[in-house]
């Protein structure tokens, strides 16, 4: 069962507590690094206000960067539009968004590193990008924006009665997390028996 | 050639997830500063359950009974938009229906609607009902306790009402909102709040936004 579990189709999967020790590790090491502190900051922020601003983008252009608002009008309207400040997300769709936006982070900083240093492969090139595909549909979902998921789901026949999800659509914010946390495993395990910053990477 | 793959599964995964919020949120700014009287979200206003008087700003929502978002949005926001706007003889709010979100809604938009052809008061009753006990209802229960709800709580008789929600008596009110929307171009998501101010379109909002959003947008305190 362990090989199993360790091996779907040749995957690599973290299902051991060191290859959660490695990713924490790998993780550690490359935001000491200062300058992939700030990428990982400046994505996570970015990846949010992305987000966020995409579920409101007409109040977005018509408020904060249109229109005839003050500028303390302006930047009141754009921090309600993020979670915890405004009132569009419950607090446990708030949290998972924030989760999302900071792996989205950590992964882009830790890919960015391996991909100035070794390269990247396909599959963690992949991960990572679905994992940004579905934060997106998870918070628009839960925004009651079925007509995104719809419109995706139909290309490909489902029925519209899917869109009845017991979390109102916080599923693919979930998803975004798994997604993310295997791109995170396997950029990790990419670095496996290397170093960053003269550590070994390795446990 | 693995970077030049990475960055094209990157590219695409930002711009599909982009694009497809874009959908779902609208695709750019909603040309501000068109009139209420020729805006096709408002047409018929003057016909719409509201609180306020119409002329000055208005508050102008597209909501689902049966959607939580607009559940928040009713306990969240409404009660502010009722203190700061509505009492406060700054504007009105006016809420159009829109049942797009789970079945039981379309049911309770045909309650909604013969109800509010009777009476508003009766109308805000049952709207406040159905946001607060959302969980309770579903397609095959929502006009039994929709009629023990009116005739326990309002002055209407709940069974004639019913009734006319069963056979769609005033299915017309019901899709000139439908109707509304899809002229407006509108995403189907609910809330959606579009904000008038003195009278002049200045945006339209999406989901359970704030009111200090609201009130900042509308220039009111």
């Amino acid at each position: 069962m362990g090989a199993v579990g360790r091996s779907l189709r040749g995957v690599r999967l973290p299902t051991r507590p060191r290859d959660w020790q490695l990713m924490g590790r790998t993780a550690r090491l490359v935001l000491a690094l200062p300058t992939y502190a700030v990428v990982a900051a400046l994505a996570s922020v970015a990846s949010l206000t992305a987000f966020v601003v995409s579920l409101n983008v007409p109040v977005f252009l018509d408020l904060v960067v249109g229109g005839p608002l003050p500028l303390g009008s302006r930047l009141t309207v754009f921090g309600e539009l993020y979670p915890f400040v405004g009132t569009n997300f419950t607090p446990a769709q708030g949290l998972l968004l924030v989760a999302v936006a900071l792996l989205t982070g950590i992964d882009i900083a830790m890919a960015t590193y391996h991909f100035r240093e070794h390269g990247l492969d396909l599959q963690q090139g992949g991960a990572g990008a679905a994992g940004v595909v579905l934060g997106t549909l998870g918070a628009g979902c839960a925004a009651c924006g079925s007509a995104v998921l719809l419109g995706l789901l139909s290309l490909v026949g489902v029925s519209t009665t899917l869109l009845f999800l017991p979390l109102d659509g916080l599923e693919f914010a979930l998803g975004a997390v798994v997604v993310l946390t295997l791109s995170i495993y396997w950029l990790a395990d990419g670095m496996r028996g290397g170093e960053i910053n003269g550590c070994p990477v390795d446990i | 050639m693995h970077r030049r793959r990475y960055l094209t599964l990157a590219g695409a995964g930002v711009v599909g997830g982009l694009a497809g919020c874009g959908g779902s949120g609208g695709s750019g700014g909603t040309s501000g500063g068109r009139s209420i009287d020729d805006h096709p979200a408002a047409a018929d206003l003057e016909e719409q359950p509201r609180q306020g008087d119409l002329g000055g700003n208005v508050v102008l929502a597209f909501e689902d009974p049966s959607c939580t978002q607009c559940r928040r949005f009713h306990e969240n926001t409404v009660p502010d938009i009722e203190d700061g706007i509505v009492d406060a003889g700054e504007g009105a709010y006016v809420v159009r229906t829109y049942p797009i979100i789970y079945p039981w809604g379309k049911p309770a938009t045909q309650a909604l609607e013969s109800t509010v052809a009777r009476s508003e008061g009766a109308f805000w009753a049952l709207f406040d009902h159905y946001f607060a006990e959302q969980d309770q209802f579903d397609e095959g229960n929502v006009l039994d306790r929709t009629e023990q709800f009116l005739s326990a709580s309002t002055d209407l008789d709940g069974s004639v009402v019913v009734e006319d929600a069963r056979t769609e008596a005033h299915d017309d009110a019901v899709q000139a909102d439908i109707a509304a929307a899809e002229a407006a171009d509108l995403p189907k998501q609910t809330p959606i709040v579009l904000l008038f101010r003195d009278g002049e379109f200045v945006t339209r909002a999406n989901g359970s936004v704030s009111y200090d959003l609201i009130a900042e947008a509308l220039g009111v305190s």
